[in-house]
């Protein structure tokens, strides 16, 4: 467990020297959202592609609040995770009774229809333009205009997001998320209610996405319309599976490794997406297990060989 | 009323190009229980051999035989390389795979024909349009709805009345059964998922006279695709067909009302038929 | 191999560390101007984004890379035709690279939002599209429109077209459902009125469309005199492609009332394009000095006539490049006030750009199609029969106050 934290510090302090802080940022905040992704995805077994719902909503909602009510930081911040959970909490409790491909289809036909409503809804939301003018309003006398400053806060955020989640995993709740992965059948003849903590899943997965959400919107000024597309709902998934969705370090790496890939081969190649989608094919066919699951290979190989 | 009759017709001939994508990509959900992301690329690499080929032998029909058949080649190497390996990995991986060939196969449409656009027309004899009483209507969107409906039909009577296609409904029931059964479910899943890509291919050849090429044309039918699987239910072959037709009638009526809905229609009707009706509209389990 | 000098090999290094991501190692040197083009080359305008960089080097390249004695770097980034992605390209590019000034991109609703950071990070922004916001609603110091005002487009377009065909009174309306079709279709209305118009239909479709029987077919049943789309790029292909596939078009006419031209038409067919009526920002053969000798260079070194897409890029830069000259200084406050007010001759014609709302006033360009046994060559599309510049009534504008730095 050490070393993996260490690493992690490691990496936060030395990510604004090697990239801009902006993008530094992003990779953190979009591993945020991963976080909240591989409790469903890694730990419950639910692929949902369906979380830039969540993602999308609380960055509309508390983009709009700081931006039209002038609320502080520290409160759009709550009322995203609130959004990100409330609305998680609607789309888990129709989805959770689906299950398989039905289940995937359904995130994604919800996600649509968010996606659709923003995109009406040109008065709150600026349709296709996206909703611009989001502040970054100072915390507790701090300026969040600076972007280093504001990259150390969500850094520290990300931090705590990951020591919450290992707690949650670790705790009851996520063995019980855990052995509905393993045999659901099983987890419901023990006598758990399988419905009702797949549901508690989405709320907490929704809770974080809300958050990365609206860190998101006040990192770039702006809610873009595909913050709430089912692009963003599939990127999350693709980042988290290249990272290795079978551990907590999975979506985390997942996030540096998609942003960092795709954003550098952006800038050599214009055809880039050519090299992400044999990244992908790669991963599947020789990878599977990501990132975290091949260093586990590797290191495995490396011990042996002494 | 002819209007409305007008806007029917159209949503049908419409619906017969969806009742055939949803068709392939329903055979793969059901048979091989994978979700193609890849459904839209392969229908764009029907569009574009099918004008390439044209255009280099000068004859629409037999580019219309040659490029669906290309596009079934194409899938053949796709599962005989790839989606073979996938069938016990999860969902998620199966998802991680299609998407990246999804974009391979569309940007490498962009390397070799260029990113931009460009028109293919109907061949000579079914250019302009056709005097129906209650409206004119361009004849080749009838002989794409004749074509389709033909398809759809033979495509049908294979899965019904040969053997081979009793053995692949036989697959969407019961895997271990048909294994039992001393038959080869490799094979079936290679025939299954190259048989879908055919379907795809031909709809796409089929539509490069009407919607032109380009390069992300695949992108706006892989979403209709999955409406109509959902609709028609997985792996259910006539609930399929009558949920692309339903489909294209839907989004012809609400867009005679409401433009600005006509999209959004389709995704409410899926959510909603997914909830209420997990096994389709027409599924019976 | 043994002639790779050092140099060179730190420069190879310098460019790969730059490609892998680590730019803030290369920083800038102060002595360079750094111009960012900010160009698509994924997503809905892929096709559009490399040519916006032929247009925007070669106006770089005619003043030998330099300008006021000190070099230029040109630097490009992919803008996805996303607004998220743009607008972090854009900061990163300001920060990392040291850019100052930024051209493009060309989705407007994506440029609005890099609008937004032109006006936080202070640098100069050009622009060319069809949002009237950036010179109406939401104005600031640092941005500028070089596109027309849709004003100015659907004034010409539709004056031009009644010229021609004063008996088509009854118009039917094919609108894309966003900000840019909003406002084209708001004056495509008002002007109509004058000339006693009646819209028989006005039916919207979202971004993106590609199935645009519907729309046609109700369209038909409409029997219009003619009928006018107010959309861009794919969505106009397909659009007019439809409207031929179900015998509109050549018996009604097509007013593509904010095309791109040449990127658009050589994209249809010219059984397709007959009595098909275009409005644009530009033509190739638009008869200012300017204009040939571009055309005549890009035609030469590409193999086909620019579109409205690489035009735009190199008269901006152009245009850029002139507020240097004016201002004779590359600091960003002063380009601003030698760009506001500014007077050019250019491959459009003569140009001002108002210092109010940073509005380009310039001509609009109004062509018809031809069949094709009139074409000369494959990408002879049109001739031009009109072109407009009235500019848009006070009364209408939204830009009360540009504000300053």
């Amino acid at each position: 467990m050490k070393r993996p934290f260490i690493l992690i510090m490691v990496a936060i302090f030395l990510l604004p020297l090697a990239v801009r802080p902006a993008i530094a940022s992003e990779i953190w905040i979009f591993a945020i959202f991963g976080l909240g992704l591989n409790l469903l995805l890694g730990y419950t077994g639910l692929l949902s592609f369906g979380q830039s719902t969540f993602f999308g909503s609380a960055a509309y909602v508390a983009g709009w609040l700081m931006k039209i009510h002038g609320v502080n930081a520290f409160l759009a911040l709550g009322i995203g995770v609130g959004v990100g959970a409330a609305s998680a909490a609607v789309v888990g409790y129709l989805c959770v009774q689906r299950s398989g491909l039905y289940f995937i289809m359904l995130t994604f036909a919800l996600n649509q229809l968010f996606y659709f409503t923003a995109y009406q809804w040109t008065s709150v939301t600026g349709g296709e333009d996206g909703m611009p003018g989001v502040p970054r309003p100072a915390l507790l006398g701090i300026d969040f205009k600076d972007p280093l400053i504001y990259y150390a806060f969500v850094s520290l955020l990300f931090l705590f997001c990951l020591w919450l989640m290992k707690r949650i995993v670790e705790s009851p709740l996520g063995k019980i998320l855990q052995a509905i992965r393993e045999n659901e059948v099983r987890a419901e003849a023990v006598g758990y209610n399988v419905p009702r903590f797949k549901l508690l899943a989405f709320v907490i997965g929704g809770a974080f996405s809300g958050l990365a959400g609206v860190l998101y919107a006040m990192l770039f000024g702006i809610v873009p319309l595909e913050a709430i597309s089912f692009v963003f709902s599939g990127n999350v998934v693709f980042a988290t599976l290249i990272g290795g969705s079978g551990s907590l370090y999975g979506p985390v790496i997942g996030s540096f490794v998609f942003i960092w890939l795709s954003e550098s081969m952006s800038t050599v190649w214009a055809r880039w997406p050519l090299l992400l989608g044999m990244a992908f094919v790669i991963v599947v066919l020789f990878l599977r297990g990501g990132v975290v699951e091949a260093w586990h290979k590797l290191s495995l190989k490396f011990f042996l060989r002494k | 009323m002819s209007f409305v009759a007008a806007q029917i017709l159209n949503g049908i001939a419409t619906g017969m190009l969806y009742a055939l994508m949803g068709l392939g990509l329903s055979l793969i959900t059901g048979i091989l229980n994978i979700p193609n992301f890849a459904h839209g690329a392969l229908f764009a690499v029907g569009a574009y051999l099918l004008a390439t080929v044209a255009v280099a032998i000068g004859n629409f029909w037999i580019a219309l035989l040659v490029a669906p058949l290309g596009v079934a080649l194409l899938g053949l190497a796709i599962e005989y390389v790839g989606i073979r390996r996938l069938y016990a990995a999860g969902h998620d991986y199966q998802l991680l795979f299609t998407f990246g060939l999804a974009l391979i196969i569309s940007e490498s449409i962009i390397l070799i024909w260029g990113p931009i656009g460009s028109s293919y027309l109907p061949p000579e004899v079914l250019r302009g349009g056709a005097d129906l009483g209650f409206t004119m209507y361009p004849k080749y969107r009838l002989f794409v709805m004749l074509a389709a409906g033909l398809l759809v039909f033979a495509t049908w009577l294979f899965l019904e009345k040969t053997r081979y296609g009793a053995i692949m409904r036989a697959g969407i029931e019961n895997k271990e059964m048909v294994s039992l059964l001393g038959i080869d479910i490799k094979m079936l899943f290679t025939v299954a998922f190259a048989l879908g890509a055919y379907l795809a291919g031909i709809a796409g050849a089929l539509i490069a006279p009407i919607r032109g090429l380009n390069p992300s044309m695949g992108v706006d039918m892989l979403g209709i695709a999955f409406v109509v699987v959902a609709l028609g239910g997985l792996g259910n072959l006539l609930g399929a067909i009558a949920a692309g037709l339903i489909i294209g009638v839907a989004q012809a009526l609400v867009a005679a009302y409401w433009t600005e809905a006509s999209t959004v229609v389709i995704y409410a009707v899926m959510a909603v038929v997914l909830l209420v009706r997990p096994q389709g509209l027409f599924g019976i389990r | 191999m043994s002639k790779l000098s050092r140099r060179d090999v730190l420069k190879f290094g310098a460019g790969a560390a730059a490609g892998l991501g680590f730019p803030s190692i290369v920083r800038a040197q102060s002595k360079e101007i750094v111009i960012l083009g900010l160009w698509d080359q994924t997503g809905a305008f892929a096709d559009v984004g490399p040519i916006n960089d032929r247009g925007m080097k070669m106006a770089l390249e005619e003043r030998g890379m330099q300008i006021l004695g000190r070099p230029i770097k040109y630097i490009t980034r992919d803008g996805a035709t996303q607004a998220g992605t743009s607008t972090r390209r854009t900061e990163e590019a300001v920060d990392g690279d040291g850019a100052k000034f930024v051209i493009g991109p060309w989705s407007s609703g994506v440029a609005l939002a890099v609008s937004e950071v032109a006006k936080r990070k202070k640098v100069v922004h050009l622009f060319s599209g069809g949002t009237e916001d950036i010179s109406g609603a939401r104005c600031h110091r640092y941005s500028f429109q070089w596109a027309a005002s849709p004003y100015t487009a659907a004034k010409t377009v539709v004056d031009s077209f009644m010229k021609a065909n004063p008996k088509a009174k009854r118009w039917h309306l094919l609108v894309a459902d966003y900000a840019f079709g909003w406002s084209v279709e708001k004056y495509v209305k008002e002007v109509g009125k004058t000339h006693g118009i009646e819209f028989v239909g006005a039916d919207r479709h979202p971004l993106g469309e590609r199935e645009f029987s519907n729309y046609v077919q109700k369209a038909a049943a409409n029997k219009p005199d003619a009928v006018a789309m107010i959309n861009f790029g794919g969505d106009a292909v397909a659009g007019a492609r439809e409207i031929y596939n179900f015998g509109l078009t050549p018996k009604v006419p097509l007013i593509m009332t904010w095309s791109s031209g040449v990127e658009e038409l050589v994209q249809l067919s010219p059984e397709i394009r007959q009595n098909i009526w275009v409005g644009s920002n530009f033509y190739y053969t638009a008869d200012t000095p300017g204009a040939k000798e571009f055309v005549k260079n890009y035609t030469a070194k590409f193999g086909n006539p620019p579109g409205y897409a690489p035009s735009a890029a190199y008269s901006m830069t152009r245009l850029l490049l002139a507020g240097f000259d004016k201002a004779k200084s590359a600091e960003v406050q002063d380009v601003i006030r030698a760009l506001e007010g500014i007077e050019v001759n250019d491959i459009v014609g003569r140009m001002r750009m108002d210092a109010a709302t940073h509005q380009n006033i310039r001509p609009y360009f109004f062509m018809r199609c031809k069949s094709k046994d009139a074409m000369k060559h494959a990408t002879d599309f049109a001739d031009i029969i009109a072109t407009g510049d009235t500019p848009l009534p006070k009364e209408y504008g939204a830009c009360k106050d540009i504000g300053g730095f």
